[in-house]
């Protein structure tokens, strides 16, 4: 299996314990480059920008933070920074105004006025949250707010505007939907189903899934008709979670799993079924395609507790990443190439994708939250490919180079031909290829310099 | 503004080694299998790597060749006759000089049982026909040496005895001394040899050497060879193979320990005699790494300081080789301060720093023959922890040569960014067509000219 290593790391400051939800990458503040928004468990909420150890802000929300996200969840076209505490707290924060206010983007924002410091919205909602989706699960273009439960309930809400002003945030939550599970869910995600439209996914133990059907509209439809509501309500409930094993051959069905959706696949984006991936904590990586095409499942001898999706070849389509309590990460393609990378220290919660960590522009990171008190984000971890290869593979299906070998009068098929005359004529370029093509620079050749030379001579 | 470019290497494979490895811990295995042989460049097949940890394991590295895919491959190699506790102190292999053919490997290791360390060299070889370059039967087969000393580099030279070509292993030790094990074609084992017979000008070292670097001379049948040892002491010698005789003998005194020494030829000018360009690359553990250009003639008098190389914690290896496909190699330098650095050797505007690099200006006034030539920074690569050794070699089998590294933390292996080398190929081709286009052409042009001639005279 192939390993990889990342050079490119800067440690941020972070003095506290976070529940592995409470983290997140995403633009809090509308700059298009994107922040690091981690949670702890005394409710303080940081937004990490650049490689600066420092948080740029920090704030004080109510409870335990499990989980935070950046999203528009009031569909006002641009983000917010939502902390959820276990008490059952939402949490809204406002930070787009921070970065117009103050131009000076050094300046960190501890010392703010108290005001300012105070979230823009809150409300309470049910406790004993544990994970959160900001996204839009029932295709009418307008984002949901999913959260999930650790009594196995999740509830969908949507955020309804109370006042005309668009720059004022006042309104609430409404209770859309809740679904009662089987097993604890420890992924919320969605990804497209057959038709295409966005299927609400969520992950049950044993490398299983359920998919919980958005079902207001047809309700809403059917109190407007007037119909007794009554009787289909005591059936809706075993109808509207749709459970999937996705494999006879689970060892455990109760381990602990994870799942996430929509992977890109780039331009060959014409089945209409999503990606999506499952990792269980003994161990199981799998990639399916719809209900019932699996792509391709790994075993692999790692605890692995987190799941992500992140493209670092750069070619459109997304990698599947998964990590290990002890750092160890796995980056798996579609093709089912894998290259490992070893984090240094134990991890208490990851997450990947896109920051803006130095130069000025997102990259693809990997975050990695230890137990001494930092946060080490790896950036800019592309790879140039997921396999290994050579120039003889690369040049393979290059028709000009096929034509330039013909003209050459070399055979293309005898590779070690065509390696010679790689050889030549990047190491031994025209001034010294033609004038002198008997004089090896003597020592070059490092590795073998004694043979080669007097051979020659 | 920082003089450093971009690497136009990239990682493609890295391998955590059991325990940490040191500077002498890397060895290139050639390409696999009869016929493959050691030519130098690329008649070799894709080769492989040896890396020594510590902790008594080796780890063999290769590229395995699935149709279409290839995969890397670490895996451990088993040598026999190496006991759980010892501590592998060197690692060396090379391939029998013709017409004998087979693989040695050579390991150096340190038993530690209680009160009193004992030294050994392993030699591996096999003489069963068909096995001599098959790793794991090569393993199987040791010779194993008691040394009196303790070892430190373990190298091999080629040396030519009356007629034949001989490849035989230099150990540097602490007694200080240089000892060298040859192979008795009687009893095919290998034994330690006086050292000043076939190497007079190894002998008499100060101090322990760290570092040797043996080098043929072509051309007129001399060798060259460097040594720099732990007192800062360096020494480079030409001698004639045939008589054995120390034909030039230079030294000069460094401060703190000479961590490499290596000989190469600097790019060259087309009207300068080849033996100008050779050069010695002297890198320390306090000082900065010099080159001593033109040995041949101005002896170890002008050193030319590496800018940068300094500031990077002590250099521990270097190696010289071609990473940017111009023909003129490069000088790469690693560090313990975790950066590989690589240096090119410009002749150009000699103007915009006059001399600034050379140690000694003063010279450079009255003595015409100077060259105006520097170093500059070329690229530099940060690694996750302190650089130990490199070895630039051909491990995918596509004629690029790909840069192993290793680290305290592994191995890493870096390859050329496939893409802008496949575009800088097609390039160059596309001359190279167009140019034998025309060559035909005006052979074309010629030819028809004659035959016009041809039957003018005979209308004639």
């Amino acid at each position: 299996m192939r390993s990889v290593s990342y050079v490119q790391c800067v440690a941020l400051d972070f003095a506290a314990s976070l529940f592995p939800h409470a983290i997140c990458l995403g633009d809090a503040d509308k700059d298009t480059l994107n922040e690091l928004v981690v949670g702890d468990t005394n409710g303080k909420l940081y937004v990490y920008k650049n490689d600066d150890s420092k948080p740029w802000v920090v704030r004080s929300c109510q409870g335990m933070l499990t989980c935070v996200r950046v999203g528009d969840v009031c569909n006002k076209g641009k983000n917010f920074v939502v902390a959820v505490s276990a008490e059952g707290w939402f949490h809204l924060f406002d930070l787009t105004s921070l970065n117009s206010k103050h131009p000076d983007a050094s300046g960190h924002h501890e010392l703010a006025g108290a005001e300012e410091q105070k979230p823009v919205f809150k409300q309470h909602i049910p406790a004993n949250t544990k994970v959160m989706l900001i996204n839009d699960i029932d295709g009418d273009g307008k984002c949901e707010l999913v959260v999930g439960y650790t009594d196995r309930v999740v509830r969908a809400f949507r955020w309804e505007d109370s006042s005309e002003n668009s720059d004022h945030v006042s309104g609430q939550l409404i209770l859309l939907k809740k679904w009662l599970l089987e097993g604890q869910v420890d992924s919320l995600s969605v990804n497209p189903g057959p038709d295409g439209s966005p299927e609400l996914m969520v992950s049950q133990p044993g490398c299983g899934y359920a998919i919980l059907l958005c079902t207001w509209d047809t309700e809403q439809r059917d109190a407007a008709a007037g119909r007794d509501g009554s009787a289909p309500s005591s059936e809706a409930p075993a109808r509207d979670v749709i459970l999937h094993q996705t494999s006879g051959r689970i060892h455990n069905k109760n381990v602990s799993t994870h799942l996430i959706g929509s992977i890109a696949r780039g331009s060959s984006e014409n089945s209409v079924s999503g990606l999506f991936a499952l990792c269980t904590l003994d161990g199981t990586l799998k990639l399916m395609e719809g209900a019932d095409k699996l792509l391709w499942s790994v075993q692999v001898d790692h605890q692995l507790f987190a799941l992500e999706k992140l493209d670092v070849t750069g070619n459109g389509h997304e990698e599947v990443i998964a990590c290990a309590w002890d750092g160890q990460t796995y980056i798996i393609d579609h093709n089912r190439t894998v290259a490992r990378f070893q984090a240094d220290e134990n991890v208490s919660a990851f997450c990947a994708g896109l920051y803006a960590c130095k130069e000025g522009s997102n990259s693809p990171c990997l975050v990695y939250v230890s137990f001494s008190q930092k946060i080490y984000i790896y950036w800019d971890v592309q790879l140039e490919r997921m396999e290994s290869t050579n120039l003889l593979k690369i040049l393979d299906c290059d028709p000009e180079f096929g034509s330039l070998l013909e003209e050459l009068g070399i055979d293309r098929s005898n590779d070690s031909a065509v390696t010679n005359l790689i050889h030549k004529t990047l190491y031994y370029p025209e001034k010294y290829h033609l004038s002198s093509p008997s004089e090896d620079p003597a020592g070059t050749e490092s590795s073998a310099h004694c043979s080669g030379i007097q051979d020659s001579l | 503004m920082s003089p450093w470019g971009r690497c136009p290497l990239v990682e493609d494979s890295f391998s955590r080694l059991g325990s940490q490895s040191n500077v002498y811990g890397l060895t290139a295995l050639p390409g696999a299998g009869p016929g493959a042989g050691p030519s130098a460049g690329a008649g070799a097949g894709p080769g492989g790597l040896l890396a020594a940890a510590l902790k008594g394991k080796v780890l063999l590295f290769r590229y395995l060749h699935f149709q279409p895919r290839l995969r890397p491959l670490a895996r451990e190699m088993q040598f026999t006759y190496i006991p759980v506790d010892a501590e592998i102190v060197s690692i060396d292999s090379f391939p029998k000089s013709p017409p004998q053919s087979g693989l040695v490997v050579g390991i150096t290791f340190i038993k530690d049982s209680g009160d009193k360390p004992s030294p050994f060299l392993n030699i591996y070889c096999d003489y069963e026909p068909g096995c001599e370059f098959d790793l794991d039967s090569v393993a199987q087969s040791c010779l194993n040496l008691e040394l009196r000393f303790t070892p430190f580099q373990l190298c091999h030279a080629q040396v030519r005895v009356g007629e034949q070509l001989e490849t035989v292993f230099l150990l540097s030790g602490n007694d200080p001394g240089i000892h060298l094990y040859r192979e008795n074609p009687g009893s095919h084992q290998f034994e330690e040899q006086p050292i000043q017979l076939l190497f007079p000008e190894l002998q008499d070292v100060p101090s322990t050497v760290l570092w040797l670097d043996v080098r043929p001379l072509p051309g007129r049948g001399h060798r060259l060879s460097a040594l720099g040892c732990q007192s800062g002491f360096v020494r480079a010698a030409r001698v004639d193979e045939a008589s054995g005789a120390v034909l030039q003998s230079w030294s000069v005194q460094q401060d703190g320990p000479v961590s490499t020494v290596l000989l190469f030829p600097l790019p060259r000018d087309r009207n300068q005699d080849p033996e100008d360009c050779w050069s010695l690359l002297v890198s320390s553990a306090l000082e900065a790494a010099v080159v001593y250009r033109g040995i041949l003639r101005r002896g170890l008098s002008q050193p030319l300081e590496l800018p940068g190389s300094r500031g990077s914690d002590s250099v521990l290896c270097a190696k010289v080789t071609d990473v940017d496909f111009d023909g003129d190699a490069e000088i790469l330098l690693g560090t313990y301060g975790q950066e590989l650095l690589c240096y090119k050797y410009s002749r150009d505007d000699p103007g915009d720093d006059p001399g600034g690099n050379s140690v000694d200006p003063g010279d450079n006034s009255g003595a015409n023959s100077v060259d105006p030539g520097r170093f500059r920074p070329l690229w530099s690569r940060r690694f996750p922890s302190p650089l130990l050794a490199l070895e630039p070699l051909d491990l995918t089998g596509d004629g690029l040569r790909e840069l192993a590294v290793v680290c305290l933390g592994g191995l890493h292996v870096l390859q050329h960014s496939l893409e802008p080398t496949a575009r800088l190929l097609r390039e160059r081709l596309r001359r190279e067509v167009q140019k034998n286009r025309e060559k035909n052409r005006e052979k074309n042009r010629e030819k028809t000219q004659n035959r016009r001639r041809e039957e003018e005279e005979e209308e004639e």
